[in-house]
């Protein structure tokens, strides 16, 4: 095992909390602008900035207190002590925020009843449903650390306890994060879906679309939602198979195993988020419509965010002046923040598309469709066994599975001859580049400086290099005696002449006889010869 | 999972087709883009993983066998993370095996090495190397494949022999004896004055001429040692409860033997009565004698993969096989038990100009009555109960 794995281990540990605990952060948040949305769309006179700020805050104390509460025993004495004056300071925190909301006047009027004892104005539906939806942020952030806590603290456990003692597996609570992971999307995508309508239309049954048409920032939220939900569940994997391989001692060879890890992470989600967004999807954003929503909805967030701590400030400041009976006036409060309705993209304009361009995304986003049924389709009875058994016994699937291998064979059959052609296509190329590339121009040749051998070589040479430009290419298997003979057969007219050269070849390649001047004129001349045959022919 | 999957994904299309959802769309192409790509990275990049191992194939016993595992990643696509587990047999591992996390970049190649000790002789698969990976997400299974396991052979162990004891009928071989039965013509160690009654073949006129007295040279006495090995791996014939340490030492005694006939250039050769695990017909093949240390390398290898076998009487194999021996040859018997027909045909061999030596392996205690038979047949009996009693041959030569 690495020596230094322990260190490293701690090291990821570390890093792996922070980037996780952002990642459930950002989560959280797509999950809150959601519920503030549709809240808003239902009950327009709520305080839905004030509700969407509260979660917010709950969910950063949940993150920053975890590790504390965590070491606390459930159910003991100071556990309760711990959440009990937690949730009263945060019920108290809420009443008083929404109180405020209203105005200065009505949270003086809201403060004297609860001064008189009467409990039951404290609680409105408004500030019930804030605590409930507190108690929620509370309780997902909860889960999600918990489960990344099994996923990946359990680490120095492993490092230091004998592996049979440990009856654990990361790979389940991995399991469990993808699971709400994607129970939390299905969540989501239904708060989008409720938030599109427009209820008032609805209830009141007027001529307007009950449908919001345009993608709001919530849906670029859910979109971010499922990213960072994969980019969460990465890191997850990561961490689990180190749990792993720490209890069942394996020992880990790369030193940098973490950070390809994150980096292939980051360039296969950015590869998904760039297919998804260039695949048409019916009225489609395409590209820029949607990276435009998603920034525009980043910068939203951050500038809500701030509204909210610069409101939250605002009435810590004024509590003082008011108890001495100076409190701001209303024109003096900052403006409460609400959701980032402001700032949406406006609808797309539809342009004029061109026949051929409509048929070509009709047939991408049918495609598609169709990829993604299928796929699904397959998950499933994959499955279901004993499903896939029965389907196999009845006779249209066997015929259908018949035809499909019949397909996927020939298609194989294609695919193979085609990548062939293409790979001997190539390799000709290639080899004809560098035949051109190791020999010289022939013009750079000076016979003169040749003495008679090489002149002879040059001359056979010749005659291979114009055979090859006819199609008549030597093999390395070939004998000089052996590819005149295939020479010979395409140039009956030279047969002598082939036979000739190739002999004087031969000789002067092989024998160590003296080749003089004269031989070399003969040659050369032999050459002239069949040059012309071979260009006579090619005519 | 695959159901709150399905979920998502029937909620997705539903939203899409009834609210004309755009984002719904988008999201079904987010997240099932991520499973297939991320299973699709998966296979594609684990089928272009090759793994292959380089170690000498055979070993002798008490040797390390160093290993070396090179893991190639052929394709273009990366693997982030790749499990290792290489299945070792535990004779020679131990209880540690080699198991390794890697990750493999594009075209990339990991190698390791590890070793494994050759205690125990035997056949051993090395491998197989199960590889695992999965995608980078986690939302499918691991894919797991495996490549192909080595073979590696471990000879038996060898106990150097000095001396042994075997009776042989071969004369003008090369190994000195002592009755002047077996004179060589070819080995003059020397020459005296003639007596009456001596050949006069043997009289060296040279040495006659110049002594002018009549001489007569003195042929050293010499033997060929022509030895044929049975070994008896048949599992009635030992007893139950020693069997494999009685097979095993009876492995040892005919390794030893070879070894030592061989060290004397001279020719051995083997039967096994047992099993080979890469024979055609499950029969160790018949090696006949020979000499030299390739023809060694041949038997110790058969000894190396001989397994005990059941229900295969020794006699009817001893019988074909004695044919096939030349006159003089010595039978060596290398056996848990002695049955009485095992003594008869013993007897037959030495009859047909043939010698025989009768190994006893183990802790059984033989018949009183096997012994008395074989005394009255001339057959030598050795009994060997430990690797310890074979210090009778390694030990006697040192004496002398």
């Amino acid at each position: 095992m690495n020596p230094g794995a322990g260190s490293t281990t701690a090291g990821n540990e570390r890093a792996f909390r922070a980037i996780s605990y952002v990642l459930v952060f950002l989560m959280i948040l797509c999950l809150i602008m959601a519920i503030s949305s549709l809240l808003s769309n239902i009950m327009p006179s709520w305080h839905t900035g004030i509700i969407a700020g509260v979660m917010l805050l709950i969910v950063i104390d949940r993150l920053f207190t975890h590790q504390r509460l965590k070491d606390l025993t459930p159910f003991s004495g100071e556990w309760a002590f711990a959440l009990g004056a937690r949730w009263i300071v945060f019920g108290v925190v809420i009443r008083l925020l929404l109180s405020y909301a209203n105005g200065l006047q009505a949270f003086v009027a809201d403060m004297s009843l609860f001064a008189q004892g009467y409990i039951e104005s404290f609680l409105s539906p408004e500030f019930i449903v804030t605590l409930l939806l507190a108690l929620l942020a509370w309780f997902l952030a909860a889960q999600f650390l918990e489960l990344l806590d099994e996923i990946g603290l359990n680490q120095a456990l492993a490092l230091g306890a004998e592996p049979s003692f440990i009856q654990y597996d990361a790979t389940a609570a991995h399991r469990r994060l993808v699971g709400l992971i994607f129970t939390l999307g299905i969540v989501l995508v239904i708060l989008t879906a409720l938030g599109r309508i427009n209820f008032s239309a609805f209830f009141s049954n007027s001529a307007g679309s009950t449908l919001v048409e345009r993608f709001s920032p919530v849906e670029g939220g859910v979109l971010l939602y499922f990213i960072f939900g994969l980019a969460l569940l990465a890191q997850g994997r990561l961490m689990s198979l180190q749990t792993r391989w720490n209890v069942q001692r394996i020992p880990i060879s790369s030193d940098n195993l973490a950070r390809q890890w994150g980096l292939y992470s980051l360039i296969f989600l950015v590869l998904i988020v760039l297919t998804v967004s260039l695949l048409p999807t019916g009225d489609s954003l395409g590209i820029f419509s949607v990276l435009g929503t998603l920034l525009n909805f980043l910068w939203s967030i951050l500038f809500f965010l701030w509204r909210l701590i610069a409101a939250l400030a605002f009435i810590v400041f004024s509590l003082p002046f008011l108890l001495i009976g100076k409190g701001p006036s209303m024109d003096q409060m900052p403006p409460l923040p609400d959701l980032p309705a402001e700032g949406l993209p406006p609808p797309l304009p539809t342009a004029e598309s061109s026949a051929i361009w409509i048929l070509v995304r009709s047939i991408l986003l049918w495609g598609a469709l169709l990829l993604i049924i299928g796929f699904s389709l397959r998950s499933f009875l994959k499955q279901h066994d004993t499903l896939m058994g029965a389907l196999r016994k009845a006779p249209v699937i066997g015929w259908l599975l018949f035809a499909w291998e019949w397909l996927r064979r020939n298609a194989d059959r294609t695919r193979v001859s085609l990548s062939r052609v293409l790979e001997d296509g190539w390799q000709s190329v290639v080899a004809r580049l560098q035949r051109r590339r190791s020999l010289p121009p022939l013009n750079w040749i000076s016979l003169r400086s040749l003495d008679p051998r090489r002149r002879v070589y040059f001359f056979y040479l010749a005659m291979i290099r114009r055979g090859d430009e006819r199609g008549l290419r030597r093999k390395p298997s070939q004998t000089p005696s052996e590819y005149a003979v295939t020479l010979e057969k395409d140039v009956p007219s030279a047969t002598e002449d082939i036979d000739s050269i190739t002999d004087a070849f031969v000789e002067a390649r092989y024998s160590r006889r003296e080749v003089n001047a004269g031989q070399a004129d003969v040659v050369k001349a032999t050459w002239g010869r069949i040059r012309r045959a071979l260009q006579q022919k090619s005519k | 999972m695959t159901g709150t999957f399905l979920t998502l994904i029937l909620l997705l299309l539903l939203i899409a087709v009834f609210m004309r959802g755009d984002f719904a769309l988008t999201l079904i192409y987010l997240v099932v883009g991520a499973l297939a790509a991320g299973m699709w990275w998966c296979y594609k990049a684990l089928t272009r993983v090759e793994a292959s191992r380089r170690f000498n194939t055979h070993a002798f016993f008490g040797e390390k066998v160093d290993i070396l595992l090179t893991v190639q990643n052929k394709g273009w696509l990366p693997l982030p993370w790749l499990e290792l587990r290489e299945t070792l047999p535990v004779a020679l591992a131990g209880p540690r095996s080699f198991q390794m996390v890697t990750s493999l970049g594009p075209r990339g190649d990991v190698k390791f090495e590890y070793s494994v000790d050759a205690r125990k002789r035997g056949l051993y698969p090395i491998g197989p190397l199960s590889i695992s990976t999965g995608d980078i997400l986690g939302l499918r299974d691991s894919l797991q494949s495996r490549n192909q396991a080595q073979s590696l052979v471990v000879y038996p162990k060898i106990i150097p022999f000095v001396s042994m004891e075997i009776p042989s009928l071969s004369p003008q071989g090369t190994l000195r004896h002592h009755l002047p039965l077996f004179e060589d013509p070819t080995r003059v160690y020397g020459k005296r004055g003639y007596t009456s009654g001596d050949s006069l073949r043997r009289i060296d006129w040279k040495s006659s001429a110049s002594t002018g007295r009549l001489q007569v040279k003195l042929f050293e006495p010499s033997i060929a040692l022509e030895t044929f090995v049975v070994l008896n791996l048949n599992a009635e014939d030992y007893y139950y409860r020693i069997r494999i340490d009685s097979t095993e030492l009876a492995i040892v005694i005919a390794a030893s033997i070879s070894n030592w006939i061989v060290g004397k250039k001279q020719m051995v050769g083997l039967m096994v009565n047992g099993r080979d695990p890469l024979a055609a017909d499950g029969r160790p093949q018949s090696a006949p004698p020979r000499k030299g240390k390739r023809h060694l390398m041949r038997l110790l290898e058969t000894l190396a993969r001989a397994e005990v076998i059941d229900d295969s009487a020794l006699v009817p194999l001893l019988q074909r096989q004695r044919y096939q021996l030349a006159w003089g040859t010595t039978l060596i018997v290398i056996t848990g038990r002695a049955h009485a027909d095992l003594l008869d045909e013993l007897y037959q061999a030495r009859r047909s100009g043939q010698n025989s030596v009768l190994i006893l392996a183990g802790r059984d205690n033989p018949d009183e009555e096997v012994r008395r038979r074989a005394k009255a047949f001339g057959i030598p009996v050795v009994k060997i109960e430990t690797e310890l009693d074979l210090n009778i041959w390694t030990k006697k030569a040192r004496h002398s």
